[in-house]
């Protein structure tokens, strides 16, 4: 394999992963968003929380990854659906602002709580991955980044099959696309509610313990990726949940790339720019298609 | 001849007025009396710098307010604006040492021009995609004010020499009756009086056409063209305003500061301005300087007393479990989620109610 | 009833300006500064006993990381101090410490706090927020140490710096590489910095070597602070073939940055600047690839070297008043910090004058501070003449040690960091 195209594929590879991540991430938003109508600004908080509990489950109680990662999922979904049944359900039917405004309020609480209980410093995850590599067919893999994309894979599959075939997945898009109409037809709006918080902090715990396996450790700055995970849901289409992995990977794909090609091909555009990359690329897209890539057009009333 | 009842406004002109009931007029002037006693009061440069800031913050969440509150847009990108203005005033102010309104004015010029690039994509975005968008701002500023290093001074950062004078009157070092005023009590001044000014020109503008044009346009835009609402060139008029003064108010922190860096324009600066006008209460102008006042207050007082507080760190290897900035994040995520479940309507609704209160007194319900 | 109510909003006027009228005690500080000799007189910061000193750190936040241990540091070598009697035997040092998040604005706020209580600051930290209370010390005419390695402080008569800065520690590394560690000037050297003030420093220590070494950089990455995917520029410099590379960074990204490039079996020379590292990285899984491929450039000592008197001092000190205290060489830096400040203090007590002018006279006046080889020799005075250390320490990661480095060549001078120039920031 010739140089360039092994370099290729290897940005194409770092992109994958890095898009799985941010695919977890905005399919939790999706799913708050599609049910609630809120855009949750706390992920990224959530996702802190859940790596650092996953770090406590694997460092201080000594259990298996595997185990770790099941109950921060757990433990994130369930501070996720208290959150919504104490706070967000009295906020029912008022301005969608106030409301994101409260998530926000909810990511400057969590903060403080990890750093008051974890400290600032850097810590290592115990985990199985690390800095792991696999070669195949010439590529070098990094086993934490197979991982990311495999669970991601995975995750993204079992949660089509639960909407599309299950009770409940049916109740929730009932919800989603009609709630007084669900209300009537018996569905539990509140229990949808709850489900949709717990789930989406589920993905941010997942998505924050397989970022926190990495060489990097865990700091309390790790939640910022969630901000480069909005792009991602935008450019998907707000209540598209299908759209939100197409994002994370497209952007993903995006920033890596153009990370890699820096020197030869955006040297001009200033230094790091693969940063903004996610957000040209979205506000490009929107302008072509404001509702995103895979998202539903509002229907408007006068 | 009869009074009425002091419930009542008979005509819509009535209505309108600024300042109409005596009520309104003798907090008007209490607020004024306040300002300016209040620096010959305080002398403490802490709380003077606090509320300087707090002055600056409030004068960008009047545009702020103007443009999500009055015309129902969201922005996230407002600390762009802000940074845009700050770094206008590096140069006008600095580099080409023109005095105090040349500056001002320049740096909102500046914002305007920018508001009028960024507004048209409000035309074809709606809500929350706008929202995200307009994030996507903050990260595309922050990468030009790491670039554009011939105006922004690059990573390094650029100091603002903008004198805060016209003429004979220095800001940084007032000379009234032979007494001579701080720089923290000029800039109090300055800072206080163009909030006044800048409130009044908000408040003047909401209340007239142009004002009801875009109240019409937040609650239902494609009503308001079918009445005749040209909400397009109001949505673009709305951005333009909104970042003009963000633009003043960024001119004013660099100028205070007297150094600025491409850090200071955050997603975390944008978040706080839109904390401020939903704490204080969106569509009032009012309701922006409370929350400002809120906003900026709330952690100094904190940070004061913190000393006081059972369990509190307020120096390293010192006793306690958390540090007052943590502290003092947590207390403001708690009092934003218990203010918005309580009073969905910010600080302006609080007031709004103490005030409907004593206005039906005795007969309160 | 309009009289009411005009009484009313009179009341409550007056009410307002009572309490506002509880506001504060102004800040001219109060006091007459001068005094004879050895006993100054009381000042703003000084009550004739405990002189007061200010603190400026980011106690929290991501940057608490360098703000704790640093803060640490500066407590530890003052209460060492005040054990044997305090500044001349007799003032006890008191620290005014508050939080600054790291945040410009913020530093600004809490240095107009607590301006009016202390004589002077022996510790701001971050290069922003220097800069932005800068201004406002040159007007108040008080002293500060700054808690970076920025070459801008050298010349600047209101700081008071120590440590040799960004360049010297990049310069001194590369002269290492070119002279003992097996390059040579058309090896291709490469950097991988971090978009920021600090990267630049390291970056300009680079160019400053390429020109006095006749070599041209074969490859510069750059990356934003906290970013997740270093393999873009990983690949990049291994395209390039780089054979060493110079890294700015901060622990945990270079964390990552370690991890994707023992990764992609891309294994150059790394001399990496000493906020890169953090003693948690020798634990971590990165460490064997450290091991074998990093060098760090710092200064100094390893911890617990009981060949250095400062060292062995200072992790006694340490153990006594901060048992608490993990091996740090933040920790180490702000205890030197407080030692030149106190140097500053010894002599304005001398001379009998603690006021802002007098703290200012005095750092002028001051000689030659040593650190008992905890960091080079610092020669003060007029900010012309001022003359930073030019030595730098390479150590290497071992696990074993206590903080995780081992000295692997210890205060060392290149000509080159001896002849680098010190500028005037523009």
């Amino acid at each position: 394999m010739s140089p360039e195209l092994t370099a290729f594929l290897t940005n194409c590879f770092a992109g994958l992963a890095l898009g799985s991540t941010y695919a977890l991430v905005a399919l939790g938003f999706v799913v708050i968003y599609k049910s609630t109508g809120v855009i949750n600004f706390a992920q990224g908080g959530l996702l802190a929380l859940g790596a650092y509990l996953g770090y406590t489950f694997s460092e201080n109680l000594a259990l298996a990854f595997g185990l770790s990662i099941l109950f921060a999922c757990l433990a994130a979904a369930f501070v996720g659906a208290g959150f919504e049944r104490i706070v967000l359900r009295r906020m029912v039917g008022q301005p969608p602002f106030a409301v994101i405004m409260i998530t926000i309020g909810l990511l400057f609480i969590i903060e403080p709580v990890l750093t008051a209980v974890w400290g600032f410093d850097n810590l290592q995850v115990p985990n199985p991955w690390n800095i792991q590599t696999v070669e195949a067919g010439g590529l070098v893999f990094g086993v934490r980044d197979l991982w990311t994309i495999g669970i991601t894979i995975a995750v993204v599959t079992a949660f089509f099959l639960f909407f599309r075939f299950s009770g409940f997945g049916l109740a929730m898009r009932a919800t989603a696309f009609d709630p007084e109409a669900a209300l009537a037809q018996g569905i539990s709006a509140k229990k949808v509610y709850a489900v949709s918080w717990a789930i989406a902090a589920a993905l941010a715990a997942l998505a924050g313990i397989t970022l926190a396996a990495g060489p990097g450790g865990l700091s309390p700055s790790i939640g910022f990726i969630a901000l480069a995970a909005f792009p991602a849901m935008i450019l998907g289409g707000m209540d598209s949940p299908a759209g939100a992995v197409l994002g994370g990977i497209v952007i993903g794909l995006a920033e890596a790339l153009t990370r890699g090609y820096q020197d030869q091909l955006f040297s001009w555009a200033g230094d790091n720019v693969s940063i903004i990359v996610p957000y040209l690329l979205m506000i490009v897209i929107l302008l072509i298609r404001p509702y995103g890539l895979l998202g539903t057009k509002d229907v408007r009333r006068i | 001849m009869a009074k009425p009842h002091r419930n009542l406004t008979r005509a819509y002109a009535q209505d309108l007025r600024l300042f109409g009931t005596p009520w309104a007029k003798a907090g008007l002037a209490m607020m004024i009396l306040v300002v300016v006693m209040l620096p010959m009061v305080v002398h403490d440069d802490f709380w003077l710098s606090i509320l300087v800031y707090v002055g600056i913050t409030a004068v960008g969440a009047i545009g702020l307010n103007l443009l999500t509150g009055y015309c129902g847009q969201i922005s996230l990108g407002h600390a762009f604006f802000i940074g845009a203005g700050a770094y206008c005033t590096a140069i006008v102010g600095g580099d080409l040492g023109l005095p105090l309104p040349l500056w001002l004015l320049a740096a909102a010029a500046v914002g305007a021009l920018l508001g009028g690039v960024i507004g048209p994509f409000a035309l074809r975005l709606r809500g929350n995609y706008l929202a995200i968008v307009t994030l996507g701002l903050i990260f595309v500023g922050e990468h030009l004010w790491r670039n554009l290093k011939d105006v922004t001074g690059g990573n390094s950062g650029t100091s603002v020499a903008a004198p805060p004078a016209v003429g004979p009157i220095d800001f940084s070092r007032l000379e009234i009756a032979g007494e001579v005023y701080s720089r923290n009590q000029g800039y109090f001044w300055l800072v206080w009086g163009l909030v006044a000014l800048i409130a009044l020109l908000a408040k003047n503008l909401v209340r007239t056409r142009p004002g009801r044009a875009l109240q019409a346009v937040r609650d239902r835009d494609q009503a308001a063209e079918v009445i005749g609402v040209r909400a397009g060139h109001y949505k673009i008029g709305a951005f333009m305003v909104s970042s003009a003064i963000a633009a003043v108010a960024g001119a004013l922190f660099g100028s205070y500061q007297q150094f600025v860096s491409p850090d200071e324009w955050n997603l975390l600066l944008s978040i706080q301005y839109i904390a401020i006008v939903i704490v204080g209460g969106l569509g009032t102008i009012f309701g922006s300087i409370l929350g400002a006042v809120f906003v900026g207050a709330l952690p100094a007082l904190i940070d004061r007393y913190s000393a006081d507080i059972p369990g509190v760190r307020t120096s390293v290897g010192g006793e306690g479990f958390i540090s007052v900035f943590a502290l003092n994040q947590a207390i403001f995520g708690v009092l934003i989620v218990l203010f918005l479940v309580l009073e969905p309507r910010g600080l302006a609704g609080i007031w709004l109610r103490v005030k409907t209160y004593f206005k039906a007194w005795p007969f309160s319900y | 009833m309009p009289h009411n109510r005009l009484a009313l909003a009179a009341g409550f006027a007056a009410l307002v300006l009572a309490v506002s009228a509880c506001g504060g005690a102004g800040d001219s500080g109060g006091g007459s500064g001068g005094g004879d000799a050895g006993t100054p007189g009381t000042t703003a910061g000084f009550d004739g006993t405990t002189i007061k000193l200010g603190v400026l750190s980011p106690l929290s936040g991501p940057v608490a990381v360098i703000g704790l241990p640093l803060t640490a540091g500066n407590k530890v070598w003052f209460d060492h101090l005040n054990s044997t009697g305090g500044v001349a035997g007799k003032y006890k040092v008191e620290l005014v410490q508050e939080d600054t998040q790291y945040k410009p604005d913020v530093t600004v706020q809490q240095y107009n706090k607590v301006k009016g209580n202390v004589v002077a600051f022996t510790q701001v930290l971050g290069t922003p927020s220097t800069l932005a209370v800068l201004p406002q010390l040159k007007t108040d005419k008080v002293l500060a140490a700054p808690a970076s390695l920025d070459a801008l402080w050298v010349r600047e008569e209101n700081l008071l710096p120590v440590g040799g800065p960004y360049q010297v520690q990049a310069i001194n590394a590369i002269d290492y590489y070119l002279t003992e560690g097996g390059g040579s000037k058309d090896s291709k050297i490469c950097t991988m910095s971090q978009d920021d003030v600090y990267g630049e420093a390291g970056l300009a220590g680079v160019a400053e070597a390429a020109k006095v070494h006749g070599f041209t950089v074969a490859n510069q990455q750059k990356f934003k602070a906290g970013t997740e995917n270093y393999a873009g520029q990983i690949q990049a410099l291994a395209g390039a073939g780089c054979q060493m590379v110079f890294l700015t960074a901060t622990p945990s990204d270079a964390g990552k940055i370690f991890g994707t490039a023992a990764q992609g079996r891309f294994a150059p020379k790394w001399y990496a600047q000493s906020p890169s590292y953090a003693g948690a990285l020798s634990k971590s899984a990165v460490a064997p690839y450290m091991q074998a491929n990093v060098l760090i450039v710092s200064e100094g000592t390893e911890w617990g070297d009981t060949n250095v008197p400062g060292m062995k001092d200072m992790v006694e000190r340490a153990t006594k008043f901060a048992p608490a205290q993990q091996p740090d060489y933040y920790f180490a830096f702000g205890y030197n910090q407080a030692r030149a400040m106190t140097a500053v203090l010894e002599k304005a007590v001398a001379k009998g004058n603690l006021s802002r002018d007098g703290i200012l006279a005095a750092s002028k006046e001051l000689g030659t501070v040593t650190f008992d080889g905890l960091t080079g020799d610092y020669k003060y005075g007029s900010v012309d003449d001022r003359n930073p250390p030019r030595t730098s320490t390479l150590f290497a990661i071992d696990p074993a040690k206590p903080f995780g480095l081992k000295t692997v060549k210890y205060n060392f001078t290149s000509d080159a960091a001896k002849n680098y120039e010190f500028k005037k920031a523009g």
